[in-house]
């Protein structure tokens, strides 16, 4: 029965030949350094599935933020599951990128022809940030409000265009609500999408290219 | 790299390719495996550590050390290596740098060799880079400690943290003698907001304790928040909170409960900085529980603070009352005794009261029911009356502040003070204890009492001194403040706001003047009549409006139903006069007013038959009955007594007001005695109302 | 013989990672379903008692309006309702607390005292002292709470 509407599905939209490309394809001999990039796509389908169920019960603005992610934690049955994954993630995601990038470095992997893979692993790297940056402000309790008061303070500090910059990060002179809402903004629309695009690129370049081999002592 | 090199890769890696395994199942195997442990991971990390979440975002609170999430820890301390004017170096060039560095890195290396080994450079740059950022941020963890926690539970504890640690930080240094709890209620000037609208008393009362023993709250917490909730304990008589820690088990509202000997379980300092969290050192609190009762407001006393703590601390035999007929004259005593009895009798009784009895009993005249019992105590003097032996019981930081407070109180502060300033300045027209009555300045007004706890609570400190300050021009009120050429300074005003606020405990004045609860009186009213009693002073005798809004204009009517107005009389508006009737008015009285209310617009359309009810009564009521009441003579309480009471029945001649008494003293053309009322002639159109009304058959429709 | 173990292998590897798979899947599904879902099943109201005032502000024989605030929870938002509740007694002992929603629409009754009667001002339903229809649209009489008294003041379970 699942064969056959494997069959009947493969004559009209011929999956199995992007199957046979992306999963039958032989790879040189590899060692576990090499999971470290799977590791992470999966670390960042997480938040996906996780981020999207936060936001059927968070509410962005400072009156009710706090609350709404309080009532998740407290209230919502498995609420403090999905918001622990989603908040344990992010240090996993770092972990793991920083790793992956790591591994491609000293085994040179970011050599030819694996360039362009490299340059949208190096920008996919700033996104991770961005999502850590953004995201950290929207529980909105002490820590968030004051790590990124902190933070966008920063931003502010190069002459001529820091005082611009600090407004627009912050939608104007303090911390406020639109804070909250740009930063969520950014973090389920803007980043997200990114992400996604480069992500495309990225996967799209590892399976054209091919893994690198482990380089030996002669290469 | 060049075209040679590359071509030898490529091939090196299809062979490699031809040598390996099919990406699935053996990689992606690998990659599950890999996957899952993390997957386990993140649950364990969501299950035993949790997603933290702290305290409510707090802008004002300037005291929180912002530490960022661990992975941005290094950029944070690499901030601090650069201070001042270099500070852009670290924040903007250093980071941009690196990530072009790391962005480029496939330009920049162009060394054909693949194993790390063979490419020392980046080896060694990658593994610095590496160990240079878990330096800093080892570094910064170290030198910025996470914030402290908040001691879970206990109450008071959050209350302060919440209230209080935004400005104040983690503790208070309060200066001996300070009245806490009226600095925490009435704010202060150096931009302190009074906390009193809200915080409960009880709140401000252990906020008080916890600032001057923040210990206790935790002892509370320990000991007794398992069956005693903080407020219903702080500030309670310190005898029977000194008991129950003493006696323990054996102490009787303990016998059935579970408790440990205390003085086992808490050492004694434990124990007396848990007496001085239940009942904060605070001097004014601790006079008002424990000497007011004997002593009233204040005392009078003038010896040295030592002579004042040995008498609190001993307790009293000192207070024996000599026998003054020794020394003083039979008509000295005589005078005495009188002004005793009633000081306004005797005003020349003052002087010898200040002079010999004052040292002892203060301001405060003591009672006495009958002449004969004055004059016998007087002359032959009275036994001491116990005082308890304070210090057996107060804690000394209590005791300090007890004795703090009686000098500062006895040299005449605030205490003293708001009550006399009030007297001289406020009671001419708010009358002694601010309930209010005719307005001598607007005549046919009403000055509402200021000393009804719906006034209290809605007008706040800042309010009620700019009122006396500015006062209220257009309700006749003059300026008081110097500011405005009044004769009171700030500190007076201040005075007399806080004299006020003693008030608000048990309010002298519950209900406005004309609000005597008709549905005590157990006769039944009519919605007109209930109207006239109680809105038509704000709403106007027709429902035109007045200080409260028109009731008879369309636009009220279209927009409310009966239910909402009867809900808006049962639960009143809250921080207006508009108080909730349903305390006082029965459900069957407010449907009744809302049907009147109903026929206000009609009803003042055609105001030229002037209703007894609506028109004429309410203003008896506020003008005459006050006088004109159960005193005796005529009766202006209702319309039988109106028509048949009184020496010179009849007052009312149906049909004839020239010839009726009460027309004629209104207008000032009677033959004998004063215009009516004495405070002045009442307005015009009231004078027409109730002459058209008598001109009209004086009818009690 | 090696050919085979490695076929083996492979298989179980193949059974292996879409286990895995399923498990990871499952434990975002199962959690995730309870996080959506739980509305469904997860009653937001618990019921107290809720004091309405003292048993001698009712009216022997008229049903007496009794208005009470109320803290109602929804999601993280807490609000203030007011519910208004006619509390009847006859003998002063035992006492009915009746909703003024009616029944059929919702819209809120009305005692009429002179008529003896609740009246329901949208579809004119009617009912009697104790809350039973008298005529009109509603289905079944004035819902009634559990009433308790302690200490002379009236208590009624609801949320």
């Amino acid at each position: 029965m699942v064969a056959k509407f494997a069959n009947w599905l493969d004559e009209r939209v011929s999956w199995r030949q992007v199957w046979d490309a992306i999963f039958l394809r032989k790879v040189p001999k590899v060692n576990w350094f090499y999971t470290l990039g799977s590791a992470t796509l999966f670390v960042a389908v997480n938040q996906a599935v996780t981020g999207i169920l936060l936001t059927l019960y968070y509410v962005p603005t400072p009156d009710h933020a706090y609350d709404s992610v309080q009532y998740i934690t407290t209230q919502v049955p498995a609420g403090w599951l999905i918001r622990g994954l989603h908040h344990w993630g992010v240090s996993a995601m770092v972990v793991l990128v920083v790793l992956h990038m790591l591994r491609v470095i000293f085994y040179g992997a970011y050599k030819y022809p694996r360039e362009v893979t490299w340059f949208s692993g190096i920008i996919l790297l700033l996104v991770v940030i961005g999502f850590g940056f953004t995201g950290y402000l929207l529980p909105w309790d002490q820590k968030a409000y004051w790590a990124t008061t902190v933070g966008t303070r920063i931003a502010g500090t190069p002459p001529l265009i820091g005082d611009y910059l600090l407004r627009i990060l912050r939608g104007g002179e303090d911390l406020s609500a639109v804070t909250l809402a740009r930063f969520f903004g950014t973090h389920v629309w803007v980043l997200p999408a990114t992400l996604m695009l480069l992500l495309g690129i990225h996967l799209y370049l590892v399976i054209r290219i091919g893994i690198s081999a482990v380089p030996k002592k002669e290469d | 790299m060049n075209e040679q090199e590359k071509r030898t890769y490529l091939e090196k890696y299809q062979e490699a390719k031809k040598k390996g395994f099919p990406f699935f199942p053996d990689i992606v195997f690998k990659d599950a495996v890999v996957s899952l442990v993390v997957f386990i991971v993140l649950i364990a990390l969501a299950y035993f550590v949790g997603a933290p979440l702290e305290a409510r975002a707090n802008p004002a609170d300037t005291t929180y050390t912002p530490r960022p999430e661990w992975y941005f820890l290094f950029l944070f301390q690499l901030l601090k290596y650069f201070p001042g004017k270099l500070e852009v170096i670290g924040v903007i060039v250093l980071p941009t740098l690196a990530i072009l560095l790391l962005f480029f890195l496939p330009l920049l290396d162009q060394n054909p060799r693949r194993h790390f080994l063979k490419r020392p450079v980046i080896t060694t740059a990658a593994t610095l880079a590496v160990a240079g950022i878990a330096f800093l941020t080892v570094q910064a963890v170290r030198e910025t400690p996470p914030p402290a926690e908040v001691t879970s539970g206990d109450q008071t504890a959050a209350l302060y943290a919440a209230n209080c640690a935004p400005c104040h930080g983690a503790s208070i240094t309060v200066p001996p003698g300070t009245n806490l709890h009226q600095v925490i209620a009435q704010g202060k000037h150096e931009g302190m907001p009074a906390w009193g609208a809200d915080l409960s008393t009880d709140q401000i009362d252990a906020l008080a304790g916890f600032i001057l023993s923040p210990g206790g709250s935790q002892l509370f917490t320990q000991y007794c928040a398992e069956c005693h909730q903080v407020p219903e304990l702080v500030a309670s008589n310190p005898l029977e909170l000194k008991r129950a820690l003493d006696e323990g088990l054996t102490y009787p509202p303990h016998a059935n409960a579970k408790i440990s000997d205390w003085s086992a379980v808490m050492s004694a300092e434990e124990r007396s900085r848990l007496l001085n969290f239940l009942a904060a050192a605070d001097g004014e609190r601790l006079f008002a529980t424990n000497c007011s009762p004997c002593h009233g407001s204040s005392v009078a006393f003038s010896g040295s603070e030592a002579e004042l703590r040995a008498l609190i601390s001993k307790g009293g035999l000192h207070l024996e009352m000599p026998p003054w007929q020794t020394k003083l004259s039979q008509t000295e005593i005589e005078t005495l005794a009188n002004y005793v009895v009633d000081p306004k009798a005797e005003p020349s009784g003052k002087n010898l009261f200040d002079q010999y009895c004052k040292t002892c009993h203060g301001e405060r005249v003591p009672t006495a029911n009958n002449l004969e019992q004055a004059r016998q105590i007087i002359a032959s003097g009275r036994p001491h009356q116990t005082m308890p032996i304070w210090g057996d019981i107060l804690t000394s930081e209590q005791l300090d502040a007890l004795v703090q407070y009686t000098l500062q109180a006895a040299q005449g502060t605030s205490l003293a003070t708001g009550p006399q300033l009030f007297g001289t300045n406020c009671a001419p027209c708010h009358d002694e204890f601010g309930e209010g009555g005719p307005n001598p300045s607007l005549p046919g007004d009403i000055i509402p009492p200021i000393s009804s706890s719906e006034f209290l609570k809605t007008h706040d400190d800042t309010t009620l001194q700019a009122i006396i300050a500015q006062g209220q021009p257009d309700l006749g009120m003059t300026p008081f403040g110097t500011a405005y050429g009044g004769p009171l300074e700030d500190t007076d005003i201040e005075a007399i706001v806080a004299y006020m606020r003693s008030w608000e405990v048990n309010p002298p004045a519950a209900l406005p003047p004309q609000a005597q609860p008709p549905a005590s009186g157990g006769t039944t009213l009519s919605g007109a009549e209930i109207y006239a009693q109680v809105c038509a002073q704000c709403h106007g005798l027709h429902g035109e409006g007045g200080s409260g809004p028109a009731l008879n204009a369309p636009q009220f009517q279209a927009a409310n139903t009966d239910q909402d107005i009867a809900n808006t009389i049962s639960a009143g508006r809250p921080s207006t006069a508009m108080i909730a009737w349903g305390g006082f008015l029965t459900s069957t009285q407010i449907e009744q007013l809302v049907s009147f209310i109903r026929t206000l617009p009609s009803s003042s359309a055609s105001p030229a038959v002037p209703s007894f009810a609506v028109d004429v009564m309410p203003i008896l009521q506020v003008k005459c009955v006050l006088c004109h009441g159960s005193l005796g003579g005529w009766n202006a309480a209702s319309y039988t007594s109106i028509m048949t009471s009184g020496n010179h029945v009849p007052v009312v001649i149906p049909g004839d007001a020239a010839n009726s008494l009460l027309a004629q003293k209104l207008l000032g053309t009677q033959a004998s005695g004063e215009i009516m009322p004495p405070s002045g002639k009442l307005s015009d159109s009231e004078i027409q109302i109730i002459v058209n009304w008598i001109n009209t058959g004086a009818l009690e429709k | 013989m090696k050919e085979k173990d490695e076929i083996s292998r492979r298989d179980f590897m193949k059974v292996a990672t879409w286990s895995i798979g399923g498990l990871i899947g499952l434990g975002w599904g199962i959690p995730a379903i309870a996080y959506v879902a739980s509305p469904a099943w997860k009653s937001e109201q618990a019921q107290v008692w809720i004091r309405l005032g003292a048993t001698s502000k009712v009216e022997l024989g008229v049903p007496t309006l009794f208005k009470v605030k109320v803290k109602r929870q929804t999601g993280w938002i807490v609000n203030e309702e007011e519910l208004s509740v006619y509390v009847l007694t006859e003998d002063g002992r035992n006492y009915i607390a009746m909703s003024n929603v009616c029944t059929h629409l919702g819209c809120r009754v009305r005692w009429i005292a002179e008529q003896d009667r609740f009246f329901c001002p949208c579809h004119n339903g009617v009912f009697d002292q104790q809350g039973n229809v008298v005529s009109g649209p509603p289905p079944r009489p004035l819902n009634q709470y559990q009433v308790k008294v302690e200490d002379g003041q009236l208590f009624i379970l609801g949320g």
